[in-house]
């Protein structure tokens, strides 16, 4: 409770009520490719309805511009949770490891 | 884009190539889907093959330096404009958390103001019972609403509750609180008429502390991190208690596994709450309202809201809290037709196949289990029951924590007791 005092007084020095959190090591990208000419994208659905139209019009739009290029879909294990806490972590990280790019698609 | 930025950054990778298109993040017209993809194009292979700048290989991180934990010296008015620049606020007056304050706040618990109860997600802030004395103070709570609070952070820093599910959805899921054990009484919870309404502080200021946490500690922003689509008032605050004393039924908690002596919190994370009108008041027509009234868009955790006499009927007829989990779930159905499951899992894919109906007519489950279901008796006399349906992420529970009474508990409850409200006669 606010005493009488700290309410009648000119000013308030007030706690924050912001909370810390333990710093998030930073990490880069993943370096590119200069071409998708034959190379393995790979399209990751957070299997929502949406992902898979746009990841659809994705793959088509980008093996007709690079004919050579292939793709590799991945949906992920549960829904709005990240796949590394999940228990299709290992399998992830391997199908990362297999391709040379990557576009994930946020649908709802 | 926003909460992509954010979601990012909290995971260390805060130079993530985003591309906007001008699809609706929920298309399922395909003509669209092609044609928003068509003009983003240029963007995602720009994104996928432009050389990594030196940040983008090795972001720095901005020095912000450190947090100071006085936040603010001024005036009244000052203040509170203050923080809702800053956005620490709910668009409601605060009270400032000045160290007075939040000292007598924390006479509601003995753990050590340091003492870190949870990471709340997304962004994993440190929820110290000094941060949630401080959020409290903000929202109004009193000592005595100490105790719940702190259960209030465990629940919400339990993955079992989806926090970062919900408190950042779209579908604008609302913390529902639930109160049980004699703390009820102790911190004045309402669980008779009007309950779920404006007017107690506990029900109020508990909620409203519980929403500042999402925000201050968790840092859910609206429109930031929580997208929301329409936004819920419930945020603000959706806590009750149960009627023990008028239930004929074990109280939930003790359902949940606690003790009947033991005080408790339970959380689950309804996006409506809605009120019907009963088709009848015997038990026949006290199960029709809850079966046809089920929403089959929602799916998920499931809480039937039952006043002291419905509840009564119900057990004189022999009716327990299992009998009616089990009813609800094998008879609140709809035709296929009518279950999103029908229409390409409602949003959702990889749905199992055993949950996908094969035909129209055929008759479709709303409710998963009858585990996602649970029973709260409260409220005053009527002929209203409610329904507060949740989602259906995999492996969501209602999440119980035992409440934890401080040393001096019967004297700081004496202190506050004479605090209700003297309603005059008019």
């Amino acid at each position: 409770m606010n005493t009488n005092a700290e309410i009648r007084g000119t000013e308030y020095e007030v706690l924050s009520p912001w909370a810390d959190a333990d710093p998030v090591p930073l990490r880069g990208i993943t370096p590119r490719p200069a071409d998708l000419a034959g190379k393995k994208v790979g399209l990751f659905s957070n299997r929502k309805r949406a992902a898979l139209l746009t990841l659809g019009a994705v793959e088509r739009e980008l093996l007709e511009r690079f004919p050579t290029a292939q793709t590799s879909w991945y949906e992920c294990s549960t829904i709005n949770t990240p796949e590394m806490l999940t228990e299709g972590k290992a399998k992830f990280e391997a199908w990362v490891a297999s391709v040379d790019a990557v576009v994930l698609s946020v649908a709802d | 884009m926003t909460d992509g930025r954010s979601a990012a950054s909290n995971k260390g990778m805060p130079l993530v190539r985003i591309v906007t298109d001008q699809v609706p993040c929920e298309c399922n017209v395909k003509e669209d889907a092609d044609a928003g993809i068509r003009a983003a194009m240029p963007d995602i292979i720009e994104a996928l093959t432009k050389p990594l700048s030196a940040e983008e290989q090795a972001p720095k991180k901005k020095d912000r330096g450190t947090p100071s934990r006085i936040a603010f010296k001024g005036q009244m008015d000052e203040f509170d404009r203050f923080f809702y620049k800053r956005g620490w606020g709910d668009g409601l007056p605060l009270r400032p958390p000045t160290e007075a304050a939040v000292r007598e706040m924390l006479t509601g618990t003995d753990l050590p103001p340091e003492h870190v109860v949870g990471k709340i997600v997304p962004r994993n802030g440190k929820a110290s019972v000094e941060k949630i004395a401080v959020n409290a103070v903000m929202a109004g709570a009193l000592p005595t609403h100490m105790p719940i609070l702190i259960a209030c952070a465990e629940a919400l820093a339990d993955p079992r509750a989806h926090l970062g599910a919900y408190g950042t959805s779209t579908g604008s899921w609302m913390p529902f609180w639930i109160v049980n054990g004699p703390v009820r009484n102790d911190a004045r919870v309402n669980c008779g008429s009007g309950a779920m309404s404006p007017g107690d502080i506990a029900n109020a200021a508990i909620g409203r502390t519980m929403g500042l946490i999402v925000k201050n500690v968790g840092g859910a922003r609206k429109a930031i991190e929580d997208m929301g689509v329409y936004g819920n008032p419930g945020k603000y605050s959706c806590v009750a208690g149960e009627n023990e004393e008028m239930s004929p039924w074990e109280p939930l908690h003790v359902e949940q596994g606690l003790a009947r002596d033991e005080s408790a919190v339970t959380l689950f994370f309804p996006n409506c709450y809605s009120q019907i009108w009963q088709y009848g008041s015997d038990d026949k027509g006290i199960l029709a309202t809850l079966i046809y009234n089920l929403p089959p868009g929602r799916s998920g955790l499931t809480c039937l809201l039952m006043t002291p006499t419905q509840a009564k009927t119900l057990a004189q007829k022999g009716w327990t809290k299992p009998m009616i989990r089990k009813y609800v779930y094998e008879y609140g159905r709809v035709p296929a037709y009518r279950h999103p499951s029908f229409h390409d899992g409602g949003g959702w894919t990889g749905r199992n196949p055993e949950t996908i109906p094969p035909n129209a007519m055929d008759s479709a489950a709303i409710v998963p289990s009858p585990d996602h279901i649970r029973i709260l008796v409260l409220g005053g006399p009527g002929a209203f029951m409610g329904l507060a349906c949740g989602g259906g992420l995999p492996g969501g529970q209602f999440v119980t924590k035992k409440i934890n009474l401080p040393s001096g508990w019967s004297k700081l409850v004496a202190k506050y007791k004479s605090l209700v409200p003297a309603y005059e006669r008019y």
